[in-house]
């Protein structure tokens, strides 16, 4: 296909006509040594042409048009369109002008750009929305340096094995650069630097090779386990005009089906949970829809089993009689089967371990329990970082998506339920329940302490939000580093309240992706609030004006600890085990000094905010008024200054 | 590697999960005689120090409990007994870390554990109406 009229053959010829030229005009041109003195000229009438109009008489048409009629981007854009994808996050660079400008100015997009004042913060947003919609969100950037900071986002939707259809231009022949920044900005393989952690990547060469890499990586990114995908778009690619328009195709995205584990071991785990005096499950990223958190019921219902969850995603209701995730102890220390959903450190929940010098570790499970696995993890790993976690010992691995294989284990186990088995079933259900209950009053009651302290507790902190959302149609899309208080007070049970963490603890994650969320959110017109640290706001302050520019509504309540603070533990031990300097702990550990004041941080970005608020008495009616902000369709932000955890 | 605990270390789990479990009612402590069992304390010099330590940072300065990687109980009217408060401080577990004498003196640790039985205990929840859902 042709590209430019200086393409690479064009410019050769032009280069080889050009060369003629100037040795023709070598030979011609008279030296000073041999020079004869020239015959007496005549009179001229009118004034010698300047070097313009010499130019535009003695060189060749031009061969650079000024304009086009038709663009690659425009192609893009057709093809994004037959993709579900409804935004493009971004950072603009000039690497990607020629599709911005196609999306901005072109007939047929559907897909709306938001602006984002840092690559990372648009690659998380593009994971929150994505656990919340169900669906990618596109993210574009310059190939190299806007890919360097997009990277700990991608790093983290990777752990999290969350779509995000990320996008970078490049310039890739050399000879088509502009000196300057298109030189450092441009790379023979821009997909290097994520390749370890994104599940595919291409760079397509021509518009029919891009139309079929885009539908590919759409399927890639949404087939589990799902991930991040990568493509490198030629910034000739996308500027250029359109050539041989009429054998462009676009490839038709077919339904993604996740694969569902081996009927035969499906039915051999029946048999075993089946037949347990204790089983439990143990879940972590298991519910992709709505669809999962359905049937982890129904399975635990069926067996009146304890659940285990480790709130990668919203599993399974918080309050559920069954829900035995904050007394994971007794339980696991007296099953005999365990069925592992989706887990991803499943070793981490089996196991103790002691940070110590020799960095020992317990087994926290009855010995010679059975251990099952049902996920999707298996069928497709990495090497380099180790996100796959200490390798945990288990007697049937079954590689299948969990959400997918539940409806085939749940039949299953129930075609082995006789009178018997479901009489003691019943009465095992009622004993998990009673304690349930006595869970939930002990955490109500754990949240008593400290109700008045200044600086306010993350108890009370939760109690106070719980309070004033919960009888809408709430959904909390972020919190802060260990606050389990709303999975221990709040009644969590819909599909959308609950939206797991970053995967990879990649600090900046918890604002954008609490925005994305809420942007997945407003088009159901759920009521979104978000906890995040100060430590997380501080990577990536921006999010809050791209949450205003983008009129997102969403409470943000900062858990405002002024510290990194597992850093302040993580020293304080350190100093601990070496006998001296404890108190020294704070020391590029710490957010102090100044204090810094989030509230004008929020307004200074468009955000309304509110704070440092530390009498807890104030908390109640700080957020009454931001919650009528996000009411009307905005975000606001409430300080509050709390105790470390 | 696999745990092989010292036996101070095993005493210190151990009493940690006799602490665990008579907060969740199980147990079999007699919570008021073992506190009255401590040594004799200076509760304002235990919040100092309790502060200054980072005892807080991981326990809440209301004792309220919190977490690092894994949870940190409660320490308000601990129940624990002083002599097991002690073992734990001094030799930890999990990621805990161990406070040798260099760091908290005896005197300290018999301060603190005074200031947290000084501490308010739990009230009941159904006196704060908005614990009641």
């Amino acid at each position: 296909m042709k590209r430019r009229s200086n393409s690479p053959d064009v410019a050769r010829r032009n280069f080889l006509k050009g060369a003629s030229l100037a040795s023709a005009a070598a030979l011609a041109a008279p030296t000073a040594a041999n020079a004869i003195p020239a015959p007496p000229q005549p009179k001229l009438k009118a004034a010698l042409p300047g070097p313009l109009q010499i130019a535009a008489d003695t060189q060749p048409p031009n061969k650079d048009p000024a304009t086009q009629a038709t663009s690659g981007g425009d192609f893009m854009v057709d093809v994004f369109n037959t993709l579900d994808i409804d935004y493009l996050a971004m950072n603009c660079a000039s690497s990607f002008r020629g599709l911005h400008e196609a999306i901005i100015n072109g007939k047929n997009n559907k897909i709306e750009i938001l602006t984002c004042p840092h690559e990372e913060i648009a690659v998380a947003m593009a994971h929150g929305y994505a656990k919340i919609e169900g669906k990618p969100m596109a993210m574009i950037c310059h190939g190299v340096v806007g890919l360097q900071h997009a990277t700990m986002a991608m790093y983290n939707a990777w752990c999290d094995r969350v779509p995000v259809y990320v996008m970078g231009g490049n310039i890739v022949e050399a000879n088509k650069r502009m000196p300057g920044a298109e030189w450092v900005h441009s790379a023979i393989d821009i997909g290097a630097l994520t390749r370890d952690f994104t599940k595919w990547d291409d760079q397509p060469t021509t518009l029919q090779h891009f139309a079929e890499s885009a539908v590919r990586a759409y399927k890639i990114a949404m087939t589990p386990p799902m991930g991040p995908v990568l493509l490198s778009l030629d910034a000739e690619l996308q500027e250029n005009p359109i050539q041989e328009a009429e054998t462009l195709r676009i490839p038709k995205l077919a339904k993604v089906m996740p694969p569902q584990g081996d009927s035969g071991a499906i039915a051999e785990a029946a048999k075993l949970l089946a037949g347990a005096e204790n089983p439990v499950i143990v879940c972590d990223r298991l519910a992709r829809t709505p669809a999962g958190l359905a049937r982890l019921v129904e399975l635990a219902e069926t067996l009146q089993c304890a659940v285990i969850d480790n709130a990668g995603r919203m599993n399974f209701p918080a309050r559920h009689p069954l829900n035995m995730s904050f007394r994971r102890g007794p339980v696991l220390s007296q099953a005999d089967v365990i069925l592992a959903l989706e887990m991803n450190d499943l070793w981490g929940v089996l196991n103790q371990f002691s940070d110590r010098i020799v960095r020992s570790y317990r087994q926290v499970y009855k010995k010679g329990a059975k251990v099952v696995t049902l996920g999707s993890r298996d069928l497709y790993q990495k090497a380099n970082y180790q996100d796959f976690a200490r390798f945990q010992e288990v007697d049937l691995a079954i590689a299948g998506d969990g959400e997918a294989s539940l409806p085939a284990l749940t039949e299953a186990v129930k075609r082995l339920i006789d009178e018997g088995r479901k009489s003691a079933y019943d009465a095992r259900g009622k004993k998990l329940a009673a304690a349930r209950l006595a869970m939930i009053e002990q955490a109500k009651s754990d949240a008593t302490l400290g109700w008045d302290a200044s600086p306010i507790t993350t108890a009370r902190m939760c109690a106070e939000v719980y309070a004033q959302i919960k009888d809408e149609d709430w959904s909390l899309v972020g919190n802060a580093i260990r606050n389990v208080w709303p999975l221990r007070l709040w009644d969590i049970k819909k599909a959308y309240q609950w939206n797991g963490a970053s995967g990879g603890a990649g600090v900046g994650y918890n604002a954008p992706a609490s925005v994305g969320a809420a942007l997945a959110n407003k088009r159901h017109g759920r009521l979104t609030v978000a906890f995040g640290g100060d430590g997380d706001l501080m990577f990536v302050p921006g999010t809050l004006w791209a949450a205003a520019h983008h009129r997102i509504p969403l409470l943000y309540v900062l858990h405002n600890n002024r510290a990194y603070h597992q850093e302040v533990m993580y020293l304080t031990a350190m100093a601990a085990r070496h006998g001296r300097g404890v108190e020294n702990a704070h020391i590029g550990t710490t957010l102090t000094d100044p204090n810094i004041d989030y509230a004008t941080v929020a307004k200074g970005f468009g955000v309304y905010g509110e704070g440092p608020i530390t009498d807890p008495k104030e908390l109640a009616p700080a957020i009454k008024r931001a919650l009528a902000v996000v009411k009307r369709g905005e975000p606001a932000l409430i300080d509050v200054v709390t105790d470390p955890r | 590697m696999i745990e092989t605990r010292s036996p101070r270390a095993r005493a210190a789990a151990l009493a940690v999960a006799a602490f665990i479990l008579n907060a969740a009612g199980l147990g079999c402590f007699g919570t008021q005689a073992r506190a009255q069992d401590a040594p004799p304390g200076d509760a304002a010099n235990g919040r100092s120090v309790y502060l200054k330590v980072n005892c807080f940072q991981c326990h809440g300065r209301a004792g309220q409990g919190g977490a690092m990687n894994y949870p940190a109980p409660p320490l308000a009217k601990t129940a624990m007994p002083f002599e097991g408060f002690k073992m734990v401080v001094r030799e930890s577990m999990r990621d805990m870390p161990a406070y040798n004498e260099a760091v908290l003196a005896d005197k300290d640790l018999v301060d603190i554990y005074a200031f947290l039985q000084s501490l308010p205990d739990q009230r009941p929840a159904k006196d704060i109406a908005i614990l009641g859902d």
